[in-house]
């Protein structure tokens, strides 16, 4: 078996086995959601609610008018207790809309209201935005605005990397749900004018591997790429490299290259939402760490309070542990647990003290190269964590430093702890406004 | 029952962290050297032990002086004062009066290492800048040495440190020992020299441990190797002798003062074993290879630059169809 992959990139333990045999289930409930008004790249959405309104569930409740958006919908029927500030995942208060649960059904109906075989492009481009459809593998992209027609593009890039430590939600997808993502990619495949689909998928997954060949074997225009278990390899400049060997330049937009990538979960939800009219209402998060009680990879409503999840899956003691919503390269920590799970949340993921990064002190950079050799973006964190540190914008800029993909490789491997990242976040705006006063 | 006092961590990602640290690495270094320690000590007794206790103690000692001074908070866990102690001590014959080998390892610790802004600001080898003073500033010191004759230790007589070194005796054109026992342990010189394999071993120790590749000591050898054969003598000797395995394998693998990436190793390997044959070929035979090393030090962050390599997003002139 051809097994590709791209330069650099570290293996980093997986922690997968908390999870990986764990079947998909369903949590119950919570009493209350909390929904944001923004949960994808773009313009946030106005709410089509107000408070003391009935909802039912898969009730559109905030949309825009622009066209880089994304609508929002009910994931429990009941009455809306508040329109108002909510700490969001990604830090930071935003508007939200909070729905209490009434006593009625919480499950949505699925009801097959389309034939798959017989879906125009207007059609699935619409049944994809109406549905509220965003990337689910964490860049929350509107899935709608990629949904075109587009000569350039030939392949359909499904990512089922999934190179994150502890998340298995996209691998469980893959083993159970094959069949509907096979034929989702199929969907998007037809809409897009793809010739091709690509499934991505790491070795450590063989089940996932095995299911959707399973299913494929007779085509032609599918196949699966075997991809070395290395991180970052679910990220997409990654994953067009290794998959395609296409280089990815800077700035340029995937379609530019000829591929559009695509989560698999993303992919299964715009099936659902195409053929039952189910908007993106709840998803598979993988809920892990290794004193969670009950692991597992849970379909949990969107708008969801991770004190809800936590609670159902047996987690008690929380003194200085770390939550984080997302993968724990990438994620991000909670200030507490009264903070949803939003489109694009992969993983509720506790760390105990020990395993965070918090057991160390930074020191200076004693140069020992080590996130030289593992930079998958071939970049010098180390330099310009030097210069990023001390505000040298400049020189940072010199190192490339607006090349970074933060995929926090350089920190992990770091022997001083340097926090690279958050100095390259806090660098970024900055640079960006130099570039904008040398134009 | 999850309650809303518990404290959570907040902190930017990554929120995992490899288990190495600066410490643990500089510790691996530490034990790699053990083996010529002990082959040392077994050669010259209590002398070797002295000398390496002197210097770890006024390594320790300078560290918490400077960093008192500079207000900082000591970093002794972090072991790279114990280190460049020993390394100094190791860079010294057994019989060098203690007070020497202490100045050296005041230099290299506290001027080298310290007043550069501490660990991972200096240039140049810590260890070797403080070995190398002492010969550059031997004039001065030659009326330190008249202060401090009278405290001037006799540990016994070690009739193996007073014979020439095999360095000067291939310099000197004299019959050599016969290279296995050169490779294997042979007393003279300073107490690192005394052993290349043992050197060899505790360098396998840091190659299985990751912490350093093998660029640096392969583009060193490969060149002394050439250019000696050229030179019309025996490579072995050269390899054999003298600071050669220790420069090659621990100083010019140090992690502060080597460049970046591999073909900038390549190249920094390359240059230092050019140096080391002009030294030993060409001028004194003494400290050729520190004095190589230093220079190259220098040059490090020239190196760096000319050769950096380009991001993963810079647009190549081909495009590649799939």
């Amino acid at each position: 078996m051809e097994v590709k992959t791209f330069q650099g990139g570290a293996h980093i333990p997986h922690f997968k086995s908390y999870t990986e045999d764990k079947p998909i289930t369903r949590l119950s409930p919570p009493k209350e959601v909390i929904v944001p008004l923004l949960q994808h790249m773009g313009a946030p959405c106005e709410p089509l609610v107000k408070e003391g309104d009935k909802v039912e569930i898969g009730q559109k409740i905030g949309d825009s008018e622009e066209t880089f958006s994304a609508p929002v919908h009910a994931s429990i029927s009941g009455t809306v207790k508040e329109v108002g500030k909510r700490t969001v995942p990604t830090g930071g208060e935003d508007d939200c809309i909070v729905i209490e649960a009434d006593d009625g059904p919480q499950e949505f109906e699925m009801k097959q209201i389309r034939d798959p075989q017989n879906i125009d492009l207007e059609e699935y481009r619409k049944c994809v935005r109406e549905g509220g459809l965003t990337g689910m593998g964490g860049a929350a992209l509107p899935t709608h605005v990629q949904v075109k027609y587009n000569e350039q593009v030939d392949t359909l890039l499904l990512n089922g990397a999934e190179c994150e430590p502890f998340l298995t939600c996209d691998h469980r997808i893959m083993v159970e749900k094959a069949e509907e993502l096979v034929r989702g990619a199929e969907l998007m495949m037809n809409s897009i004018g793809a010739k091709r689909t690509l499934f991505g998928i790491e070795v450590n997954k063989p089940d996932a591997i095995e299911a959707v060949n399973e299913l494929i074997k007779d085509r032609d225009d599918m196949e699966v790429v075997s991809l070395a278990v290395k991180y970052p390899q679910g990220f997409k400049s990654h994953l067009i490299k290794a998959a395609t060997g296409r280089d990815v330049p800077r700035g340029a937009r995937s379609a530019e290259l000829g591929c559009i990538v695509r989560n698999v979960g993303t992919t299964v939800a715009s099936y659902e939402a195409c053929v039952y009219g189910k908007p993106l209402i709840e998803r598979v998060v993988t809920v892990s760490g290794p004193k969670v009680t009950k692991p597992g990879n849970y379909i949990v409503r969107i708008g969801s309070p991770i004190s809800h999840i936590l609670k159902e899956c047996g987690v008690e003691e929380l003194e200085n542990h770390k939550v984080v919503i997302g993968g724990p390269m990438t994620g991000l920590a909670q200030p507490h647990l009264e903070v949803p799970v939003v489109k694009s949340s992969t993983g509720v993921i506790v760390l105990p003290p020990d395993m965070t990064r918090e057991w160390m002190e930074y020191t200076d950079c004693v140069r020992c190269d080590k996130c030289v050799e593992h930079c998958p973006m071939m970049l010098y964190p180390n330099q310009i964590s030097i210069y990023a540190e001390a505000g040298l914008h400049e020189k940072a800029e010199e190192w490339d430093l607006m090349d970074c993909i933060e995929c926090g490789i350089c920190s992990y491997v770091c022997p001083a702890a340097r926090p690279v990242v958050h100095w390259v976040q806090r660098a970024k705006p900055e640079i960006q406004k130099l570039q904008r006063s040398r134009k | 029952m999850v309650s809303d006092t518990q404290k959570l961590i907040i902190s930017p990602s990554p929120h995992l962290k490899a288990k190495d640290t600066v410490g643990s690495a500089m510790r691996d270094v530490f034990i790699a050297l053990l083996p010529v320690v002990a082959v040392a000590i077994y050669f010259y007794h209590v002398y070797a032990a002295f000398l390496i206790g002197v210097c770890l103690v006024t390594a320790v000692l300078t560290e918490l002086l400077f960093r008192k001074l500079s207000g900082k908070k000591p970093t002794l866990h972090d072991w790279s004062a114990l280190l460049t102690g020993l390394f100094v001590a190791l860079l010294f014959t057994a019989t060098t009066p203690w007070w020497k080998a202490a100045i050296a390892t005041f230099i290299a610790v506290g001027i080298a290492k310290e007043l550069m802004g501490g660990l991972g600001w200096n240039r140049f080898n810590p260890a070797l800048f403080g070995r190398v003073a002492m010969i550059l500033l031997a004039p001065i010191f030659a009326f330190v040495d008249d202060w401090f004759a009278p405290l001037a230790t006799y540990m016994g007589s070690v009739d193996v440190a007073t014979q020439a070194t095999p360095l000067a005796m291939l310099n000197a054109g004299m019959e050599m020992p016969p290279l296995g026992q050169l490779f294997a342990a042979f007393p003279g010189g300073a107490l690192s020299e005394v052993s290349p394999l043992a050197l060899l071993i505790g360098a396998a120790y840091l190659f299985y441990r990751k912490h350093i590749t093998w660029h640096i000591p392969a583009a060193m050898i490969v060149t002394v190797a050439v250019l000696t054969l050229i030179a019309g003598e025996n490579p072995l000797y050269h390899l054999f002798t003298g600071g050669m395995m220790i420069g090659a394998f621990f100083m010019a693998t140090d992690w502060v003062t080597s460049p970046f990436t591999d073909r900038g190793k390549l190249l920094f390997g390359a240059c230092i074993g050019i140096l080391v044959v002009i030294f030993r070929v060409g001028l004194s035979p003494t400290e050729g290879v520190a004095f190589s090393i230093l220079i190259m030090n220098a040059f490090v962050p020239l190196i760096d630059k000319a050769m950096k390599r380009p991001s993963f997003s810079e647009p190549r002139k081909q495009t590649q169809a799939s």
